[in-house]
């Protein structure tokens, strides 16, 4: 198997060396770039398993690029970085399919899970039993650019899972067959690398603890606009690995 | 308005203290007024006496023994001696009450030597009344008292012992005295109701007075409590802009800082697992390793990046009052270009040996030359080497020092040459927006002014303009 190739684009030198050195340690092949421009001529040219762009860069910035790439029918996943926790062009990457976005500074080896999970390109997983629900909310994330699936009840949820390319689950808590908490316990026990995000339509404040406790990495009430959803799934997925560093 | 209600009672009291100080004051200088005019009028009726005495008297007594010469000494003689002790009091003793009862007294014992001077006449008469009108002057009835017993009393006696002093004739009908005492009488009663309503008035004008005064002094103390006021809500909101900049820039510093930690806690991390990997385990395997290397070298390099940033926020924040030396300025820039980072630029330091020598804080003044000098080569225009100019003239003569920085780099666009010296402003990607800050800040506490000449796409000129006693002012 041919080694993940990613580009990491950073107009700061230091920053950029730094992390490519650190990917390529861990058996990757790292391609530079120092603008955005650079980025996306070759992200057209070659194919790329990921993109990892700093945001804020003179000329394109990374979510231009990010965009570029979605309009040049590049469907690489694309991981920025940045320095700024509050940027309206963060934000809108987000609603426009980024992957996840990483807050510096970072340790290139507590994201690298990130990473890895971005390249393999994963699946959210909508399990809810109304049908209806679960289709349109998968397929509105498939609109802007999140890789979705729809299932509505507990045994295929499992069996998706099962699978092995499911990183979230956005789970409703009134099933029939189960109840929320189980069936989140019952996904984290199959793959506790799996983030589960619950929801219910009524306030149910024992029963949310009750998911929570169960290792769900947070609950909504509904209605979810389409927009938190895809802002708590990014958030989900740009998590660092178990044992972050502190500060 | 509670308190102000609360204070009421308080305030009308103190109205009322007040508008009796006013109406003892005016009353006061009336008194001492009418004095003086008492002792005006004495003097002239001494004299008015005397002449009286030397031209009219002996007609007056025409057909009698009266010698003239007794009328002229009766006239100094007595004018003297009922003047004088009026005089007296006037002088020593003026606006009391003593003096001004001894004047009522004296006044109408004028008019009883000026009615004997001229014989009697009953026109003299008259006299009386104008006394006592201007006695009425004081504004105070009490002395029309000794007055009209004084004029009764002379009118009683001369009548009985010697009634041609006083009417002119030998035997005048016995109620003579009370005709006269009636009008007198009469008078009075018009005076006493003028006086009255005189100090009634007075007291009217000092009761407003003092309430003018309370409203002026109302007015004022609600003006001063406005006043107080809009120091206070300037003084909040200054500090709340001062919490807000420091936030702006707490927030623009901490990013600043992200990027060179990234990149620093990256090498650190490449480092350690290049050490401690089993396959090229040993510092000599490690060492072996190119990057190992560079990313020392890089530590190194965004640490001190990181301390630039830190020491730019140190130096706006704390803005020490500079310590004047005497610092000669071509060696200063010269170490300035040395300290800056690499660039596409030529820096040419033309400040003339001779220049005479001002006097700087030589650290501060160090660091507004980097950071200047920094601008001007990051201006350079990517299509060609920059060139960065520094000039320096005056000094002597009476001529402040002018210290100039030109390249001919991209300019500042118009629109942003305003805000360029303001903390926090930046065009730079990679900026915190405070050299310019800091560099304006210096220039202040140094007492100079900083003036930028821009033309984009042609290039910006910085001149530093020193006061003679460089500084010296400006601690």
């Amino acid at each position: 198997m041919r080694p993940f190739r990613v580009l990491v684009v950073d107009d700061e030198s230091a920053l950029r060396l730094t992390v490519a050195a650190n990917l390529e340690l861990e058996g990757l092949e790292v391609v530079e770039a120092a603008s955005g421009e650079e980025a996306l001529a070759l992200a057209v040219a070659q194919p790329f398993d990921l993109v990892l762009t700093d945001v804020r860069m003179p000329g394109m910035s990374g979510v231009e690029l990010y965009r570029r790439l979605r309009e040049a029918r590049s469907d690489v996943p694309v991981v920025l970085m940045t320095a700024f926790a509050l940027e309206a062009l963060i934000e809108q990457a987000v609603q426009e399919g980024a992957f996840a976005v990483l807050p510096k500074p970072f340790d290139v080896q507590d994201v690298l899970p990130v990473l890895i999970r971005a390249m393999r390109r994963p699946l959210v997983l909508v399990i809810d039993d109304q049908a209806l629900l679960a289709e349109t909310a998968a397929a509105a994330l498939a609109a802007s650019g999140v890789r979705a699936a729809a299932v509505t009840d507990a045994a295929s949820a499992l069996r998706v899972v099962g699978e092995g390319n499911v990183d979230v689950c956005v789970v409703d808590l009134v099933m029939p067959d189960v109840s929320g908490a189980e069936l989140v316990a019952r996904i984290r026990a199959a793959d506790p690398t799996i983030a589960c995000i619950a929801m219910s339509g009524h306030d149910v404040p024992e029963m949310m603890r009750r998911v929570a406790a169960s290792g769900a990495f947070t609950v909504l009430q509904k209605p979810v606009p389409i927009s938190a959803l895809q802002r708590v799934i990014a958030a989900a997925r740009a998590r660092p690995a178990r044992g972050q560093r502190p500060g | 308005m509670t308190t102000r209600e609360t204070n009421m009672p308080t305030t009308t009291e103190a109205v009322g203290a007040r508008a009796d100080t006013i109406f003892h004051g005016h009353q006061d200088a009336i008194y001492r007024r009418v004095d003086k005019l008492f002792v005006v009028l004495m003097l002239v009726q001494w004299a008015f006496a005397i002449g009286l005495a030397l031209v009219f008297s002996p007609y007056g007594w025409a057909g009698k023994v009266k010698a003239t010469h007794l009328h002229v000494y009766a006239a100094v003689l007595l004018g003297g001696a009922i003047t004088s002790l009026p005089l007296l009091l006037a002088w020593r003793r003026p606006g009391s009450v003593a003096t001004r009862h001894v004047i009522a007294c004296a006044q109408m014992l004028w008019s009883a030597l000026l009615i004997h001077l001229s014989g009697g006449r009953i026109e003299t008469h008259f006299h009386v009344f104008g006394s006592l009108a201007f006695l009425a002057f004081y504004r105070d009835w009490k002395v029309l008292v000794p007055a009209t017993l004084v004029v009764a009393l002379d009118h009683l006696v001369r009548q009985i012992y010697w009634p041609e002093s006083v009417y002119g004739v030998t035997n005048p009908e016995w109620w003579r005295f009370l005709e006269h005492a009636f009008w007198v009488a009469f008078e009075d009663v018009v005076l006493v109701l003028a006086c009255l309503r005189g100090v009634a008035e007075l007291r009217t004008i000092s009761q407003r007075q003092a309430q003018v005064e309370q409203l002026e002094r109302d007015k004022s103390v609600a003006l001063d409590e406005a006043l107080v006021d809009l120091k206070r809500s300037h003084e909040a909101r200054l500090r709340s802009e001062k919490l807000a900049a420091v936030g702006q820039l707490a927030a623009s510093v901490g990013h600043e800082l992200r990027n060179p930690l990234t990149a620093v806690r990256n090498a650190n991390t490449y480092i350690s697992r290049r050490l401690n990997d089993p396959k090229t385990a040993g510092a000599g395997a490690a060492a072996a390793d190119p990057k190992v290397l560079q990313f020392v070298g890089l530590i190194d390099r965004e640490l001190t990046a990181c301390t630039k940033i830190i020491g730019d926020l140190l130096d706006f924040a704390r803005e020490r009052p500079p310590d004047l030396q005497p610092c000669p300025l071509r060696p200063l820039i010269d170490e300035a270009v040395a300290l800056l980072p690499a660039h596409r630029a030529r820096v040419r330091n033309e400040v003339p040996e001779a220049l005479p020598v001002p006097s700087l804080d030589k650290d501060q003044f160090r660091q507004i030359l980097i950071n200047l000098l920094q601008n001007a080569v990051e201006a350079a225009r990517p299509d060609r080497e920059g060139e960065v100019v520094v000039t320096a003239e005056g000094g002597g003569d009476g001529r402040p020092w002018r210290l100039c920085v030109a390249d001919d780099g991209a300019g500042i666009p118009p629109e942003v040459v305003d805000k360029i010296f303001e903390p926090l402003f930046t065009t730079k990607i990679k900026g915190t927006g405070l050299g310019l800050a800091v560099v304006a800040n210096v220039v202040r506490l140094h007492g100079g002014t900083i003036h930028v000449d821009s033309r984009p796409g042609e290039g910006t000129r910085v001149v530093i303009e020193l006061p003679l006693a460089a500084g010296q002012q400006a601690a």
